[in-house]
């Protein structure tokens, strides 16, 4: 583990330590949403949609009102307000008001005493649809005339960009060899293990006895959103409603939203009158989704022959779902995100997010870049084999020259990504073994690199404004304890043991000293949520400056004390002491307490419960008061505690606190054209890997035995953190490149759940080296960049580029099944063709029955309007360009 | 989801567990043929629970009673019989199973199918018995009421309708134990108790093929033991599973083979599950293989019978025509395996 | 349907309650004794995030009807252990604390379910094969880690076993 330390001189942060929520996670005893309840709790259940596209003709909830045990029947004309994550896509309501547009929207809410009455009630719904024509393909959906999904939305396009820097068509006319490929990545989903889950709750209002103030307990990384968007739909202040995120079983995107059952949990509450708690089950968090939509990547790349890149096109459909959710970002980072990684000077784009009726679709993790990045990457290899040039050496030949602006208007001011390359093809013996690797039997093996990048957070946040993306508060008492007031939202990716090692470091104390209150709009200053990998970027310099802003004031107490200016004091290691005069050896920081209490105590000996009674007690914080007490009247000191420090500026200042904010410098907010608010960011991260795999060419089975995975994160403030996000994300990448995929017949989901929506196990899970690169960015907390997303949109090219290094197959469609495997093979071996249509329905259109069963599963699906294309077999072919 | 309101029993014997099945079947016809998923009320049996319990989740059981067998000792245990054969209790776990000494010895092709079985803390808790007895399963069949109401229902289960052979009236749910096709090649015989005592069956007699009655067993029967017999004890063997995952996963496609091998073949069995709605045992292919020397050609002649057995549809992931082909490469690679 | 009481012998203590026939073991602990380490994620019975030890086994105690575990008349029955029962005397077992520190847990969600297979593992086999570690895992579903971090927790915990002492994976980073 030594190779990934920092090598700063730092006390708290580059060390690897435990999460300071890891005893609450590793015993049990930490509470996540679903472990709470309020005396008087009733349980919600909620009513979906049968069908992908319908009117509500009648909704009768009389039959469930009158069962014994059910409080309330909630339905969409409760709380007819519409919201969205973003301003531009308000386009839900709690539960529909008067059609529904995907298979599982929301229909009715059911509060009842115990969930089994619950689920009893909404058998005794009554609902009378009346069938629309229902869209599953977007480049079906965008030619829709007539029973839009949303009346505002010609063509059922959600949005569509298109963009031009520099000149493409010239540099396509000055490349020596071109490219173009369409390539498909499936739907596929967070399957965080935590099923969200939502506890609200009224108090009544002493002065009018009417409820008033909301309390929303929530697994959400977007606390502030929730309450804005809890604000709008039950029009009360947001000064009104307090959210909470307890703790959050994992996000990936999934929870950095409003999701359906929060708003209708607080809905519900409303109307019972009671305290309503909803978890979903694991069908419904299929069903709210949000994940990362099926992507078709029309890509052209164009190359001199010395593999310098003269121009990249792309065209990019994504089947959004029914909702807009984060799918105008998801569709303009797929083209910020496309080129900017290298040193490209003419780029063409041109995206469509497209409604369909099916679940929306959103952020998750890796947002916008991931498919792209697979067609890019892929596509980058393609030209390196026409070139006869090595992956490698490409690559390094087309790097950008930091500082620099991308021809999109992305400022770079640190980029590891050279010396993640070199890391990772020395790692993983590249130049020995790439395209050497011994066949057994039928069983092939071969190496492939893949290179991303991301955020380190948006540099505008989705509603436009001036204000700080992250505030921090931080408090000290006389007890020496440093309370961190965060808006950081720890889903599990260990904020809020980021937000502490910074403070500590900072302020120059052990981690211990440091409670972070975090996520608590009551307690904790706006911060705008945990995605885009903002939350260590942003949260830790608005931490890092709180922490200045109260160092500040110790500093000027202590300098008084210690007889120094200011800018001599040193905080470090629990003690305060003048520049060159610590008393403390290099290594023993922590140990500043005992020396002090072996020094001072009475009688000698160390504090301890048989020490002499002050005030009638024995508790060593009020000793420690008596001994600071002792102190202060000592005048001038070489060296004070931490304590003691923090008793003086008190004593001094009057009150210890302290408060930073952060918002991404004017520089970094990008171009001036349209659409240009997403991409930039203050900083990006960057990440190559090789993937080393086998083929089974009998079977089309591809086994993954090893990925070395560089990153670079600029200051690497927890390794052991950083680690296990860029595991995390490779692993997660993996699953996305050869097992999981969301499979549909007409909007129904076939495996919503996590037997038939297959995430690896730890069975096939292979071996990820992780080499951490610290390029140490001018900006960042500490230099810290993005380290949770940026690393899986490489590894499904890294694979892709294997499995052709191994066998000689292009898979351009992912995941990489068998099945697409073994069909691929037969095509290069020119032997019979692997019939993958037995399981598609035949009226589904011939790139689908081309491509396997995933998008138009055969059966007989929902019932259908009787001008469904689908349903008619009229689904004519078009090719998309 | 919250389960289904039942009664629960819980005999302490096999007869009195019987007498409470036979106390419970429908007067009319106590004779006829368990037909699962009963329609609401019945009786369901639970062992290991890990079927049953998901599946009333699902609301597809919705039993008045639920018996659990777990308390009955006669049901437990792995013991060897006078005259050689091996007998195994219904209640015996897959963990049992495969750690299991004499089994490793004698009928290894079992322990290696049973260890591939969902994962090892579902093993500890399923039983052979209850892999033997799993329900078949389809992905338009294994979901929720709410979704199987998304499409009108299907064949198996409150629906008229096949989704994967529309227009047809069978149901072609896909058989999906590991343990079943490895104990066919063993030429398994199970033991069934009921009103009028045990009686005796080759395990290849249990199934019907069809994907909803899946079973020859009585309302008032239960399945109390397997017995391997000493003719098969010792044959070499494999079993090769196709799944997406190297764990949980249920087979999508399933081979067991077992050979009497000394230098020639002397017998030999092949059978398939995951892929029709019962496991079966691949005609011909004794004959096919017995008194020849094994090769790779002779295997790929083998395959091809077990990939002419296999009748897979749209029940599962991945397209038939693949899990076809799978088939018949698991078929030439367990024969190579067990008989190399 | 009428509630039936029944005991349960839970982290060694026995427990009446009042439950209904379908009752889960895992809605009993969460719900009836307040035990909410043991997580429900799937509902098909797949993800492992509800085991906990029966008699000393790892099993899904969503699939395991409560009425099922309960003692008899003579108060015979299986021992129940959760993961709320693995820490020893108030203190991290080893276990526990290695997945702190080699960052086994991200979200947690998941770790109540390991917390209980990788101690039953390590109760029957002080030095399981990586192969075996692996195996044991592969009963349990994470979304985080990628499994790759518990690999180095559980070795560094077999380690501090070892050694006898209760902290494991201190200053080895």
């Amino acid at each position: 583990m030594a190779k990934n330390g920092s090598n700063g001189d730092f006390s708290v942060i580059g060390k690897p330590v435990a999460f300071v929520d890891a005893a609450g996670k590793t015993t049990g005893s930490g509470k996540y949403t679903d472990d709470l309840t309020m005396p008087g709790m009733l349980v919600g259940k909620i009513l979906h949609s049968p069908l992908p596209h319908a009117r509500i003709k009648r909704l009768d909830v009389s039959g469930a009102e009158q069962l014994e045990g059910v409080v309330a029947v909630v339905v969409g004309k409760d709380a007819p307000n519409k919201y969205g994550i973003l301003p531009v896509g308000h386009d839900e309501t709690a539960l529909a008001v008067d059609k529904v547009r995907y298979i599982g929207d929301n229909v009715a809410c059911v509060c009842a005493v115990d969930e089994s009455t619950a689920e009893r009630a909404l058998e005794l719904i009554d609902v009378e649809y009346e069938p629309l024509p229902a869209y599953f393909d977007p480049e079906e959906s965008m030619k829709a005339e007539r029973d839009l999904i949303h009346e505002q939305r010609p063509h059922n396009i959600e949005k569509d960009y298109h963009h031009v820097f520099g000149d493409p068509d010239a540099g396509f006319a000055a490349s020596d060899v071109i490219h173009e490929a369409r390539y498909i990545a499936n739907e596929v989903t967070h399957a965080a293990m935590e099923p969200h889950s939502t506890l609200a709750a009224f108090e009544i209002d002493p002065q009018s006895g009417e409820p008033g103030r909301l309390t929303v307990w929530s697994s959400t990384q977007v606390p502030y959103y929730l309450q804005h968007k809890l604000s709008l739909v039950l029009e009360m202040p947001m000064s009104q409603i307090r959210v909470i995120k307890p703790l959050v079983g994992g996000g990936f995107g999934g929870k950095s939203e409003v999701i359906p059952l929060e708003i209708i949990a607080a809905v519900a509450a409303r109307k019972a009158k009671a305290p309503v708690k909803i978890t979903y089950t694991r069908e419904e968090v299929f069903w709210a989704h949000r994940g990362r939509p099926r992507t078709i990547i029309d890509l052209k790349v164009g190359a001199k022959r010395d593999g310098s890149l003269q121009a990249v096109s792309a065209r990019v459909v994504q089947d959004g779902g029914a909702y807009c959710s984060y799918g105008v970002v998801t569709i303009l980072y797929s083209g910020a995100l496309l080129g900017a990684i290298y040193d490209i000077p003419n780029v063409r784009y041109d995206g469509y997010r497209v409604l369909t009726n099916k679940p929306a679709c959103g952020a998750m993790r890796g947002h916008g870049t991931v498919n792209v990045r697979f067609a890019f990457e892929s596509a980058f290899d393609e030209i390196a084999s026409k070139l006869a040039l090595d992956p490698a050496e490409i690559r390094r030949r087309n790097l950008l020259k930091p500082p620099a602006i991308t021809v999109n208007g992305l400022r770079v001011q640190s980029y590891g990504l050279p010396e993640c390359i070199d890391r990772v093809i020395e790692g993983s013996g590249w130049g020995a073994r790439k395209g050497k690797l011994q066949a057994q039997g039928s069983v092939r093996r071969g190496m492939g690199l893949g290179c991303s990048h991301y955020v380190s957070g948006a540099a505008n946040s989705i509603i436009r404004s001036d204000m700080p993306h992250s505030t921090v508060n931080i408090k000290i008492d006389r007890d020496g304890g440093v309370v961190v007031y965060t808006g950081a939202s720890d889903i599990g990716q260990g904020s809020d043991t980021m937000v502490a090692q910074v403070a500590a470091e900072v302020l120059g104390c052990t981690l211990r000293r440091v409670k972070v209150i975090a996520a608590d709009t009551d307690l904790t200053p706006i911060d705008i949520g945990s995605y885009s990998s903002r939350v260590t970027f942003m949260n830790g310099n608005a931490t890092l400056r709180a922490a200045e802003d109260v160092k500040k004031q110790i500093v000027s107490a202590a300098a008084r004390k210690l007889g120094c200016p200011p800018e001599d004091v040193v905080m470090r290691g629990d003690l305060v002491f003048r520049r060159g005069a610590s008393l403390v050896e290099p290594g023993r920081e922590q140990s500043a307490a005992e020396i002090l209490e072996a020094k001072d105590a009475p009688r000698g000996g160390p504090v301890s419960s048989n020490a002499p009674t002050v005030s009638g007690k024995v508790e060593g914080q009020i000793l420690r008061g008596s001994l600071q007490q002792k102190r202060k009247e000592e005048g001038r000191r070489d060296q004070l505690t931490f304590e003691e420090a923090v008793v003086a500026a008190i004593d001094f200042h009057g009150a210890l606190s302290g408060t930073g904010s952060y918002a991404p410098p004017q520089e970094a907010r990008g171009g001036a054209f349209k659409g240009s608010g997403v991409g930039p960011s203050p900083a990006y991260s960057y990440c190559a890997q090789v993937a080393e795999v086998s083929v089974d060419e009998d079977t089309g089975e591809v086994a993954v035995h090893k990925i070395w995975a560089a990153h670079d994160c600029g200051r690497a403030l927890n390794p052991v953190s950083v680690e296990g996000q860029v595991i995390g994300s490779v692993w997660m990448g993996l699953g996305q490149a050869l097992q999981e995929e969301m499979v549909w017949k007409d909007g129904l989901l076939i495996n919503p759940g996590m037997l038939g929506y297959c995430s690896p196990s730890a069975a096939e899970s292979p071996e990820i080296e992780c080499y951490i690169v610290e390029s140490v960015d001018p900006e960042g907390p500490f230099g810290a960049k993005e380290c949770s997303e940026g690393s899986l949109a490489a590894t499904i090219p890294a694979i892709s580029n294997a499995i052709y290094d191994a066998c000689g197959i292009r898979l351009r469609e992912s995941p990489f099944t068998p099945e697409r495997v073994l069909a691929a093979l037969r095509e290069r071996d020119q032997q019979k063709k692997l019939n993958l249509t037995e399981g598609v329905s035949p009226t589904a259109p011939e790139r689908f029955r081309e491509h396997g069963g995933a998008t138009w599963f055969a059966g007989k699906g929902p019932a259908r309007h009787e001008l469904d294309p689908a349903r008619t077999g009229r689904v004519s072919d078009v090719t998309g360009d | 989801m919250s389960l289904p309101e039942f009664k629960f029993v819980r005999p302490q014997s096999l007869s009195e567990a019987v007498a409470i099945l036979q106390q419970h079947s429908p007067a009319a016809d106590p004779l006829a043929p368990r037909r699962p998923p009963e329609e609401r009320g019945g009786i369901e049996i639970i062992a290991g629970g890990t079927d049953l319990i998901p599946s009333m989740r699902q609301r597809l059981f919705e039993p008045e009673f639920v018996l659990d067998i777990r308390a009955i000792r006669e049901l437990r245990g792995i013991r060897e019989v006078p005259g050689g054969d091996l007998e195994l209790g219904a209640l015996t776990t897959l963990t049992e199973i495969e750690r299991s000494a004499i089994i490793r010895q004698r009928y290894p092709v079992l322990a290696e199918a049973a260890r591939t079985v969902a994962s090892p803390v579902i093993r500890n808790m399923a039983t052979i018995g209850g892999n033997i007895c799993l329900d078949t399963r389809c992905v338009w069949y294994n979901q929720s009421l709410q979704w199987r109401k998304s499409c009108g229902f299907c064949i198996k289960k409150d629906g008229d309708l096949c989704h994967v052979a529309p227009g047809g009236q069978k149901c072609w749910a896909a058989f999906s134990a590991d343990t079943p096709p490895a104990l066919l090649c063993l030429e398994a015989e199970i033991e069934i108790a009921g009103p009028a005592g045990p009686r005796r069956l080759p395990l290849s007699e249990l199934y019907t093929g069809e994907g909803d009655a899946r079973m020859n067993l009585r309302r008032n029967e239960i399945l109390a033991r397997i017995i391997l017999p000493r003719r098969t004890a010792n044959w070499r063997g494999a079993y090769r599973k196709l799944r997406i995952r190297g764990s949980i996963d249920y087979p999508l496609a399933g081979v067991a083979v077992a050979i009497e091998n000394n230098g020639h073949i002397q017998q030999a069995n092949i059978a398939i599950t995951g892929v029709n709605p019962a496991p079966v045992l691949v005609k011909r292919a004794g004959g096919l293989l017995a008194g020849k020397a094994l090769s790779e050609s002779l295997a790929a002649e083998a395959a091809d019978l077990a990939a002419r057995t296999a009748k897979p549809l749209t029940t599962s992931a991945l397209t038939p025509e693949y899990r076809r082909e799978i088939v018949r490469v698991f078929t030439r690679r367990a024969l190579m395996e067990a008989g190399g | 349907m009428k509630k039936q009481l029944i005991s349960i012998r839970v982290n060694g203590r026995t427990h009446e309650i009042a439950i209904a026939p379908s009752q889960l073991l895992l809605e009993c602990l969460r719900q009836d004794l307040g035990l909410t380490g043991s997580k429900r994620a799937c509902e098909d019975s797949s993800c492992g995030a509800c085991t906990v030890l029966i008699g000393g086994t790892p099993m899904l105690s969503c699939a395991t009807l409560a009425m099922s575990v309960a003692l008899d008349d003579d108060g015979h029955g299986p021992e129940i252990t959760t993961v709320e029962g693995i820490a020893e005397h108030g203190s991290l077992a080893a276990i526990q604390k290695a997945y702190g520190d080699w960052g086994g847990a991200q979200c947690g969600f998941c770790t109540p379910g390991f917390m209980c297979t990788v101690s039953a593992l390590l109760d029957h086999n002080s030095d399981p094969s990586e192969a075996e570690v692996r195996d044991a895992l592969s009963s349990n579903l994470c979304r985080c880690t990628g499994y790759m971090q518990m690999y180095q927790a559980v070795r560094a915990a077999i380690e501090a076993e070892r050694k006898g002492r209760a902290a494991a994976g201190t200053g080895t980073h």
